[in-house]
């Protein structure tokens, strides 16, 4: 029944942009959703599709895998597309049947807008297939930590999702247990009314936050004897290095940036 | 009421890249009155045969026949089957949830929509069975007692419903010997008084003392199925299986192998006779 919950989107393969430093990763999603706004026309993507086709295809990602990224957005899109295409403030007029006015700034604007939103999702979607879970908090600790100084809990914080990470298909594998064993005694979770439904819930929930209690309690104990003490000394397994991979990644961005801002003001 | 399982195979996660065949073409009849063991490698897909018994699981091609009846046609009942069926999951104590252990024990039956008064002389009965003293700790919570009291209460609470055949799985995981021995003749009781069971165990030795018949299970097939004789005297064929078989048995076939041949037992006290026997009769070999 909850067999099939899938954490995340990685996609485990080895590639070169999967071996990219987390920190590395997260920066260049970063700059390049900065990239995607600053393109000023729907021929300036031109180079973002570029340079996504080279990223997906250096990190052996099916066309498939990114385009499912895009299917939550679809009714975003559409909206995106279609308001702008019916409302455009422009003056030149392609087509009008009765109010219905559909001008070239306003297929322009719409065409712009949704690529803007694909493209966005497409290229953050690269960060969240190729990057673990527990490799992308471990990043996010490292590039959180200079607040420190002002006493952000960095470290605690990457803890605590690394933590609530590990155990969500711990829990979700118990839930389904318990959902058995309770229908096994004759519940009922899928019909009655909200109400009953809702009642229904107590059997499940109950043993689910005994046992998730029952693991902290043993978790914290686990940790704690083997002197966990915080972030403050702790030293780590695996240092994160910035390596050749990784300047040239950093290179590549930059010409990005070259290439997109040069279109904005040639083309 | 037996219930016969016809070519049943079950996948996880069909068509997924995690896709995993459970069980391959299952082809077993559980027979009135008998008390069947499932024994197996862990993986081997016991628990996954016996969710198929009530209906939890569905399978992904063959059938399920209870009473000649497909249980997974439209048409048929799920939770009357289940009422039918009393299926135990392993460490049964983690789904208490009840504020008293009557309540607890009564959630079956009340889901059966019985009376009250009917709902309460069937937790009266289920708690009898196990031995559990109504009057010291019904009113408890289940989360003040003991880790073997627990497991019972949750097996009253399978119990109270007055299933027909009963599905323990590893009902003795975990126990210390002595709650292990009581909940092992709580299982024998039910079975002498007419309970279909079938077990999944661990323990050869719980089998041997208990069962009327067994299958292995190997990798999703079954492999054998005979009585506790036919199966625990291939101790070769189980140890390639990576089964143990009981210490009786395993006794006999070392016996065999340094010349000492016995007749086949595999209780304890059985070989404890024959070995006793085969020496009065001064065996030429015996040492």
């Amino acid at each position: 029944m909850l067999r099939d919950i899938t954490l995340g989107q990685y996609y485990p393969v080895d590639s070169p942009v999967h071996r990219l430093d987390p920190r590395v990763k997260i920066l260049l999603t970063m700059a390049f959703i900065v990239c995607v706004f600053l393109v000023g026309s729907p021929l300036g993507y031109v180079p973002i599709v570029a340079y996504l086709a080279l990223a997906s295809h250096l990190a052996r990602l099916p066309y498939k895998m990114m385009l499912k990224a895009l299917r939550p957005l679809r009714i975003l899109l559409v909206f995106t597309f279609v308001l702008n295409l019916f409302f455009g403030t422009g003056q030149t007029e392609l087509i009008r049947v009765g109010f219905i006015r559909i001008t070239q700034e306003g297929l322009l604007n719409a065409v712009h807008f949704s690529l803007r939103l694909i493209f966005l999702v497409t290229g953050s979607s690269i960060l969240t297939l190729t990057t673990a879970p527990v490799t992308l908090t471990d990043g996010l600790e490292r590039l959180a930590s200079p607040l420190k100084i002002i006493r952000f809990p960095a470290h605690e914080m990457a803890m605590m999702m690394t933590i609530a990470l590990r155990f969500i298909p711990t829990l979700a594998e118990e839930a389904d247990k318990i959902m058995k064993a309770q229908s096994a005694r004759g519940a009922d979770f899928t019909t009655g009314s909200l109400r009953q439904r809702a009642r229904a819930l107590i059997p499940l929930l109950v043993p689910l936050f005994v046992s998730a209690f029952r693991r902290a309690g043993d978790l914290a104990m686990a940790m704690e004897s083997r002197c966990y003490r915080g972030g403050e000394g702790r030293t780590r397994l695996n240092v994160l290095r910035i390596r050749r991979g990784d300047w040239l990644a950093m290179g590549s961005m930059v010409l990005l940036f070259a290439v997109v801002l040069l279109m904005k003001r040639y083309v | 009421m037996p219930i016969t399982l016809e070519k049943v195979s079950h996948t996880y996660q069909a068509g997924s890249p995690f896709q995993a065949t459970a069980l391959h073409e299952i082809d077993l009849t559980i027979e009135d009155g008998e008390l069947l063991a499932l024994i197996g490698h862990t993986g081997s897909g016991k628990s996954t045969l016996a969710q198929h018994l009530n209906g939890l699981l569905q399978p992904t091609s063959g059938r399920v026949l209870l009473d000649g009846q497909d249980i997974n046609r439209k048409d048929h009942n799920k939770r009357a089957l289940r009422f039918q069926v009393g299926l135990v999951f392993q460490y049964p104590e983690y789904q208490l949830f009840e504020e008293t252990v009557a309540k607890d024990i009564g959630f079956g039956p009340r889901n059966m929509g019985l009376s009250q008064q009917e709902v309460d002389d069937r937790v009266r009965e289920a708690m009898d069975m196990l031995g559990l003293p109504y009057d010291e700790i019904a009113e408890k919570s289940p989360f003040e007692l003991s880790g073997g009291q627990m497991r019972r209460v949750a097996l009253a609470g399978v119990l109270a419903m007055r299933p027909r055949v009963l599905v323990l799985d590893e009902p003795t995981a975990g126990l210390d010997p002595r709650a292990r021995d009581f909940l092992l003749n709580d299982v024998s009781r039910l079975h002498a008084g007419g309970t279909t069971v079938v077990m999944i165990s661990h323990s050869m030795d719980d089998v041997a003392r208990l069962a009327t018949r067994v299958a292995v299970l190997a990798k999703g097939s079954l492999n054998m199925v005979g009585t506790p004789r036919e199966v625990f005297s291939q101790v070769e064929r189980l140890g390639a299986m990576g089964l143990d078989v009981p210490q009786a048995s395993k006794l006999r076939w070392m016996l065999a192998k340094e010349g000492l041949a016995l007749p086949e037992c595999y209780l304890l006290d059985d070989l404890a006779d024959a070995l006793a026997a085969a020496l009065k009769g001064g065996a030429p070999d015996a040492p």
